[in-house]
């Protein structure tokens, strides 16, 4: 779609627009501008490779293990246990564990490579049921108000005096020891906990867009030609809010990498021998004080992540949106 | 104003009582008896003494009794006794509770320290290295989670170099640590506020007519600009509160720092229910008392805003 119609077979735009003497910028839609500006955020793009390159690493770990390429996680190799990292040097390195292995004798690198994957589906699992239940219930309690607008409001009143992490602190306590909470090591009972805390956020936030929306003349214009409710909260509202959303989105993801990495350090999250980078810290801080790196490097993984991702949120944030604030 | 207060007091009352069933009920979801193996350790109790205990303790009658007793027991500021200390509950709160209040109090205050000259000196000179170097301090405060600071931080002052001791709350050098790693993120988020507000402030009509009628830079910064930057920052204190306790529980792990965070995360693990309840109370008390002072003083410190009836 050129912004200049052209007569038909005879000038390309670029041509008439060199007759014009004007230049005619390519029209970009809404979204094709925001993901430029966010290719010009440095810290952005630093960040996004990040987060992928740790996406397809999540992917293909199962695939180097069974090639042989990484060892076993769970493999227990006793003799060798705690041996340090190639990059100290010391006398307690064996080549065949580049990061080192931990109390246990199991692979670090291999452990680390696995966690990425129960990461990332903590990141994006919960925040998709977030996504789903949030904008749905936000919508129909924005647009149509009234009893299901009230009971949001209420449930939002009780949810807030709760703190989110104590909250899960007490779900993950109580409900760890039953059949949900063994379902893959207690993953499926992490993404229903973090879900749980926190789609009244998404759902209230999404109400706030629309009832500052509906009023608006577009709304009003497709109502006036007829357009049923549920044709203009998905045509006409849903697109208006993406952009806050999208952003909450962005955020929500290192947020509930952090809820899990924190409840498994604490050790009412994944269940061992599974590894997470919050076990592996909660495993190693024993040995803490005589050998330091299977902490350390689970503990770089979490900061290098979590940075990438605020890195990433902020770019978007400014892309999308560049009036929000803070 | 008076009526607004007594009215949000009241509200108090019907919060509190939903945290408490809510906790309640999901705490005693879990299968099982708070004195079988898994809960006590490795060390099973025989069934008559399981039995005995419970009965002692009320668990062996229906969930809702039980709720109803706690509840009648509560409204007389009773919260019972410990299950593995048989310690009254109020009793061991009142011990841990200085400990923490101090641990909470310190980190605040350090974050305030720290946040309010850094946010106002960026904003100040906003683009410059001063600025960026504080930015990017507020990055990671608020992005890397107080557990991994902590790792790094007994690794580099407390194994690696022997600075600082890391384990419990015995002497003030004990304090460092806990202190300053739980006001991180408060001071990092502090800092970000502080220096948007700042930057709005110093962009309003009135503070060009400060500067148009010749008053000195610091009069205009100090008395005009910072006046009405503060605003904004006072109402975040209250989130920041209960950021704070959440962290507490944390960082209290972390460093053995006997207060009610560590408690908690104990009692959590051992179900010991009445201490877990008792301790929730406390917490989520807290946090609505500090949302609603925020509220009250907002209204005071800027007048634009009414209180909403």
């Amino acid at each position: 779609m050129a912004t200049v119609t052209t007569t038909p077979g005879k000038q390309t735009t670029a041509e008439r627009s060199a007759d014009l003497n004007v230049l005619v910028r390519k029209q970009r839609s809404l979204w094709q501008d925001a993901w430029y500006r966010l290719l010009r955020n440095r810290a952005a793009v630093v960040g996004m490779v990040i987060v992928v390159l740790f996406m397809i690493l999540a992917v293909t770990v199962p695939f180097m293990t069974q090639l042989g390429w990484l060892k076993d996680p769970l493999k227990q190799d006793t003799p060798n246990s705690l041996m340090e990292p190639i990059w100290t040097g010391s006398k307690f390195t064996l080549s065949t564990y580049p990061f080192g292995s931990d109390q246990l004798g199991r692979d670090i690198l291999s452990r680390l490579l696995w966690s990425t994957q129960i990461s990332m589906l903590v990141g994006f699992v919960p925040v998709s049921i977030i996504f789903l239940v949030g904008v749905t219930i936000g919508l129909a309690a924005g647009y149509y108000g009234g009893w299901v607008d009230q009971i949001l409001m209420r449930i939002t009143d009780v949810i807030y005096a709760f703190p989110d992490l104590l909250f899960l602190f007490i779900i993950m306590a109580t409900l760890r020891n039953t059949a949900l909470g063994d379902i893959q090591g207690g993953l499926l009972l992490i993404f229903v906990a973090i879900a749980v805390v926190n789609w009244v956020g998404m759902a209230r936030l999404v109400r706030g867009q629309v009832l500052s929306l509906k009023e608006r003349e577009f709304i009003e214009a497709a109502r006036s030609i007829g357009a049923p409710a549920r044709r203009i909260m998905v045509r006409h509202l849903f697109p208006n809010i993406l952009a806050p959303v999208i952003v909450s989105v962005a955020f929500g993801i290192p947020s509930a990498m952090l809820a899990e990495a924190t409840l498994s350090f604490f050790g009412i999250g994944i269940k061992p021998p599974t590894a997470s980078w919050g076990v592996m810290i909660n495993e190693g801080f024993v040995v803490f004080s005589t050998s330091a790196w299977p902490v350390l490097l689970p503990a770089l993984c979490i900061s290098i992540v979590m940075l990438a991702f605020t890195f990433l949120g902020d770019g978007l944030r400014d892309a999308l949106d560049p009036r929000m604030k803070i | 104003m008076l009526r607004y207060t007594i009215r949000r007091l009241l509200l108090l009352i019907p919060t509190m009582f939903f945290v408490a069933v809510i906790v309640f009920f999901l705490a005693h979801a879990a299968p099982g008896s708070p004195f079988d193996a898994k809960a006590q350790g490795d060390k099973g109790l025989p069934t008559a003494t399981i039995l005995k205990l419970e009965e002692h303790y009320g668990l062996n009658r229906p969930i809702t009794e039980q709720f109803l007793l706690y509840m009648e027991s509560v409204a007389k500021f009773d919260f019972g006794n410990s299950f593995r200390s048989g310690r009254q509950v109020s009793e061991i709160i009142g011990e841990q509770f200085p400990v923490s209040a101090q641990l909470g109090v310190q980190a605040l205050l350090f974050a305030l320290a720290f946040a309010l000259p850094l946010g106002v000196v960026s904003a100040l000179r906003q683009n410059t290295a001063v600025d960026y170097a504080s930015l990017f301090f507020a990055t990671i405060g608020t992005t890397i989670p107080s557990f991994v600071i902590s790792i790094f931080a007994i690794y580099f002052f407390g194994v690696t170099f022997h600075l600082l001791p890391f384990v419990g709350w015995a002497t003030p050098q004990h304090w460092i640590l806990p202190t300053v790693i739980l006001a991180l993120g408060p001071m990092a988020f502090l800092t970000r506020i502080t220096r948007a507000s700042m930057l709005e402030a110093i962009r309003q009509d009135y503070v060009r007519t400060a500067r148009a009628k010749g008053l000195g830079e610091q009069v205009v910064i100090v008395t005009h600009v910072m006046k009405n930057a503060m605003i904004p920052v006072a109402t975040i204190v209250g989130p920041a509160v209960a950021g704070l306790i959440t962290g507490s529980i944390i960082i209290e792990g972390i460093f053995s720092v006997p207060g009610m965070g560590r408690e908690f995360l104990r009692s959590i693990l051992a179900r010991d229910y009445p201490m877990i309840m008792g301790v929730y109370l406390l917490y989520a008390f807290l946090i609505c008392i500090a949302n609603l002072s925020v509220d009250l003083v907002y209204g005071v410190l800027d007048p634009r805003i009414k209180v909403s009836k």
